[in-house]
């Protein structure tokens, strides 16, 4: 056979043969489907060969890649194999258009893949659903826990208080039933108010009325008001805000919830402490709110545990509360485009840092009305 | 100037060619087309900080959750390799391992580093599970995007860095 019915042969097939020396430089070339021009270094043309230096050096080289794209762009997939003739010793590279079977194979793998890929999401879609499902249900099984003590308290006492008796109850001892039924009656309220804000917040029904409000005479306000919390007794309460008003858009009313949320648990924390310190500082900066105290502080595990509606952070200690206050602070501070922080480990007190968009505190900022 | 030839490995759809195509052509798509066989780059760089060219072939394998014996085939001759996770699965980690054992194996004393990738959508739920492979494969892992390109170049300039430090 010619050099030119060579030529068209290996044409029909799409094949191109390629002949090189040790050093991969081109000696020969036969067919066209391709221009290689003789004397150029093969692995400029085809980077493939990097790296494979050594082992086609090999006598029995031989090496074949079914699909191969080369370049920046997409460019067309040919098929390479590399082989030394162990008779002659003479190393030949072939390549072969493979366009139309790679685009055939290339679209089973797509759909292939595809597939799996939307498998998997709906396999983790699934367990999301049942996760949630699972979560709604603890939910609800604490909810009731929660209501039941309280119920339990101002059943009990007004039953006692009601009943007839032959020895009437000494005064004390109906005003202590009486208090104690107030207190679960308070408890009660405070636990529908964060179950409603709670499921305001979960269904997109929170709304936040903005205003211009002063975060320090809020700060102060609410630290002045918790000075009145009975656990505060033996606690020192400390206040520091800058001498100024410290101007932001916000609801005033949510962020007050906040601050009395975070001083009213960090008071929790030090009650049985012995010089028990609660620090609440206002940087105007940014500007942020902190509420620090020395109290036993939390490990990450607690901290995530803690933000979880219902979550007791220590096994077995329960705290006085709803067990809602960290998770509705949570989503108010996040519904205000601020973050909430925590800096804190076991026996190095907590700090909780909310820091807020600079945005709200511009003396342009305008009020809107956020719905989460 | 000596080419050297990294692979990228990993399960399919986790973004290798996303991550390539940012370091190479600083580009995103957020299509998925799936690479069939090997798709092979060509790219000169500068190491940051250092005034050292370098020149690379990376190579865009095909995906798989578990090394197929062309997978084998393909690494042949790599310098280093990076090992691509998506941090939004279930389980991103079981293909990096079957990947980085598959190299290690092959081509052992050759560096790899960990792509923790798609970090813009998701958070490492097992950074345990990182610290463990680093240990391991004695490599860096990075938290990369290709949507934002966030710590890309930084990872294959430290791929690059590994295997220029091994005389490779």
């Amino acid at each position: 056979m010619t050099e030119l019915h060579s030529d068209l042969v290996l044409d029909a097939l799409g094949l191109l043969a390629v002949r090189l020396d040790d050093d991969l430089i081109v000696r020969e070339v036969c067919g066209t489907f391709l221009t290689v021009p003789t004397g150029t270094d093969m692995r400029e043309f085809m980077p493939a060969l990097y790296g494979l230096e050594d082992a086609l050096h090999a006598p029995d080289a031989y090496l074949t890649m079914p699909f191969v794209q080369i370049g920046n762009d997409r460019d067309e997939p040919v098929a390479l194999t590399v082989r030394r003739d162990p008779d002659s010793g003479v190393l030949w590279l072939f390549l072969r258009d493979v366009r139309e079977e790679s685009e055939m194979q290339r679209q089973l793998v797509q759909n292939h893949n595809s597939l799996s890929l939307a498998q998997a999401e709906l396999v983790k879609a699934r367990n999301a659903a049942q996760k949630a499902d699972q979560a709604k249900t603890a939910f609800l099984a604490n909810v009731s826990h929660e209501l039941r003590t309280p119920l339990h308290v101002i059943i009990g006492g007004s039953s006692i208080l009601s009943k007839p008796r032959d020895t009437p109850l000494d005064p004390q001892e109906v005003t202590d039933y009486a208090l104690d039924m107030h207190e679960s009656g308070v408890l009660l309220l405070q636990l529908v108010d964060d179950l409603i804000d709670l499921s305001r917040s979960e269904t997109g029904n929170l709304i936040l009325y903005e205003e211009r409000c002063d975060l320090t005479e809020i700060t102060r306000a609410i630290t002045a008001l918790c000075e009145d919390i009975p656990e505060a007794r033996h606690t020192t309460l400390q206040c520091e805000v800058p001498p100024h008003p410290v101007w932001m858009v916000a609801d005033a009313r949510r962020i007050k919830q906040i601050l009395l949320n975070l001083i009213s648990n960090a008071i929790k924390a030090v009650a049985n402490l012995n010089g028990g310190e609660v620090t609440v500082t206002l940087d105007p900066a940014l500007p942020s709110l902190t509420v620090a105290d020395n109290g036993p502080g939390m490990s990450e595990e607690e901290i995530a545990i803690a933000r979880q509606p219902f979550g007791q952070p220590r096994a077995g200690v329960r705290s006085k509360g709803t067990g809602l206050g960290l998770s509705i602070v949570d989503r108010l501070v996040t519904l205000h485009g601020g973050e909430i922080v925590f800096d804190t480990a076991p026996g190095k007190g907590l700090a909780a840092t909310i820091t807020f968009d600079p945005e709200r505190s511009r003396n342009d900022s305008k009020p809107s009305q956020n719905v989460s | 100037m000596k080419t050297y030839k990294i692979v990228v490995l990993g399960d399919f759809g986790v973004g290798k060619t996303s991550l390539i195509r940012r370091y190479v052509l600083d580009e995103f798509s957020d299509e998925y087309r799936a690479t069939l066989g090997v798709h092979l780059y060509k790219h000169a760089d500068t190491l940051a900080g250092e005034d050292i060219e370098i020149s690379l072939v990376v190579w865009d394998i095909e995906g798989a959750p578990l090394p197929s014996g062309q997978t084998k085939r393909y690494i042949v001759g790599a310098s280093g390799a990076v090992i691509v996770g998506d941090m939004t699965r279930d389980d991103p980690f079981s293909a990096m391992w079957s990947a980085a054992d598959m190299f290690e194996e092959a081509l052992p004393g050759r560096p790899l580093c960990l792509a923790l990738n798609k970090s813009d959508v998701a958070v490492i739920e097992s950074p345990e599970t990182v610290t463990r492979m680093k240990r391991r494969y004695d490599c860096n892992a990075f938290e990369t995007s290709a949507l934002t390109g966030d710590c890309v170049t930084p990872m294959f300039h430290d791929l690059a860095r590994s295997i220029l430090a091994r005389g490779l």
